[in-house]
């Protein structure tokens, strides 16, 4: 279990540039807070910022800290800190099984096969969810895809939890459901969403354009900034 | 091959992967020894039969082959036509068999049992620097995204229909095949968040 001081992720100076378009120039920002909410509209920079974080980006210039690593020199360090749950569940579960897609990082981690199965078919019944164990990934629903995306990186026991737009493919009784998932996990969670609503219980919200900070605090008034200013940017109210 | 893993055990499940790809390869090599028609004909037919046995009550598995009939049709008209109706059967009866008994063994086996099975297979290529688990995980992958492709294609298709009214042109194999190199960034990016490329790396600097 990690001690509060080794939860904050620390940007400093951070400049990013992709085909020549620079994503960040100089960002630095302090997250240590346990529910953080990302906001902005498409091209913000909030899945790059999130990428930057987990090391699948990493900074042309300046640093990232991330529970303790810094995330150019021990990137490799970092898969087991951070789990990510991408958009898309279909394109993030690699195996056709439930159990075998949960042994993967088992695996991947260093564990024999034997194990890891073991292993898996053991989390997927304390999570309730022992019969996805042998069911086929294409027999699953969107949200149960998304479940089992979330369990695949809970099995790594991650101290962080990245979630980029995690709700795009779910109906809205699988986004509650997966809400209410988030809202009892134990490790720091930072997600991005259209959705604003998810982040009413949120620690802080953090709103983003052109890859820079533009409002940062609780999530109430950030979100009625934001909210504000697509109004005004369409000319009317909704 | 062409369709995803069957979870209903079957006699097949409880065979070792290595085994499985054993049996598959010398009878995809007896396969192409037999030339008479007849023969291939009936190997064929015993095959099919030991097919519709091992899915027995999953035939909505068999509509996964819809895509192969034109490509199969395609090929046996070329073979009548260049070296007569017996040639045809024979090229039609070996791919038959030969796709029937590779799905057979796909449908049957875990994927990280066949990845275990195919890595030590592989492991020669590790002398001209390719990592053979990561060859493994292609095959895997492959597999695992063959009916999420199809669906891609089905949809793109519906889409085209839907706007024109008409069959699909063959022009719509651009953009799908940029949706391909699409969904191969993304799994490239969840699996090295999930340490795959870490793990295998430094294995192979432990080497």
């Amino acid at each position: 279990m990690s001690s509060p001081g080794d939860r904050n992720i620390i940007l400093s100076g951070v400049s990013l540039a992709r085909q020549d378009r620079p994503l960040f120039d100089g960002l630095s920002l302090e997250i240590a807070e346990q529910r953080v909410g990302l906001i902005g509209d498409n091209g913000a920079g909030k899945s790059s910022l999130l990428r930057l974080i987990n090391g699948l980006l990493l900074p042309d210039a300046g640093s990232i800290t991330v529970h303790g690593l810094e995330t150019k020199a021990q990137r490799s360090s970092l898969p087991g800190k951070v789990g990510f749950i991408f958009q898309n569940p279909e394109h993030q579960i690699v195996f056709p099984t439930g159990a075998e897609e949960i042994a993967f990082g088992l695996r991947c981690a260093g564990g024999t096969a034997k194990e890891a199965d073991a292993a898996a078919r053991a989390f997927l019944a304390q999570h309730n969810c022992a019969d996805w164990a042998d069911a086929a990934i294409s027999e699953l629903s969107d949200g149960q895809k998304q479940h089992l995306c979330i369990l695949a990186i809970l099995v790594m026991t991650p101290s962080l939890v990245l979630l980029d737009e995690p709700f795009s493919s779910l109906d809205l009784r699988s986004r509650m459901k997966f809400m209410k998932m988030i809202a009892a996990l134990p490790q720091q969670v930072i997600m991005a969403s259209h959705d604003l609503d998810v982040f009413a219980n949120f620690d802080r919200v953090i709103w983003m354009e052109g890859g820079k900070i533009v409002a940062d605090g609780a999530p109430a008034p950030v979100i009625a900034a934001y909210r504000q200013r697509c109004i005004d940017s369409i000319g009317h109210a909704p | 091959m062409i369709a995803p893993y069957l979870t209903q055990k079957t006699w097949l499940h409880r065979i070792a992967a290595g085994y499985k790809l054993l049996a598959l390869a010398v009878i995809s090599i007896g396969f192409t020894q037999l030339s008479d028609w007849r023969s291939l004909l009936g190997a064929t037919l015993a095959v099919l039969a030991l097919y519709l046995l091992t899915i027995l009550g999953h035939w909505s598995r068999l509509r996964l082959y819809t895509p192969l009939l034109p490509l199969l049709i395609g090929i046996g008209a070329l073979q009548a036509c260049a070296s007569g109706w017996e040639m045809a059967v024979v090229s039609i009866t070996r791919l038959v068999a030969m796709i029937l008994l590779a799905d057979l063994v796909t449908a049957t086996t875990p994927m990280l049992a066949m990845m275990d099975a195919l890595a030590p297979l592989l492991r020669p290529l590790r002398r001209i620097g390719v990592d053979e688990n990561q060859v493994s995980l292609a095959v895997a992958l492959v597999i695992r995204f063959m009916p999420v492709l199809l669906n891609e294609w089905t949809q793109r298709g519906e889409a085209w229909r839907a706007r024109t009214g008409r069959r699909p042109p063959l022009r719509l194999l651009a953009p799908f095949a940029a949706d391909i190199i699409r969904l191969a960034d993304h799994v490239a990016e969840a699996l090295d968040s999930r340490g795959f490329q870490v793990k295998r790396s430094q294995e192979r600097s432990k080497d």
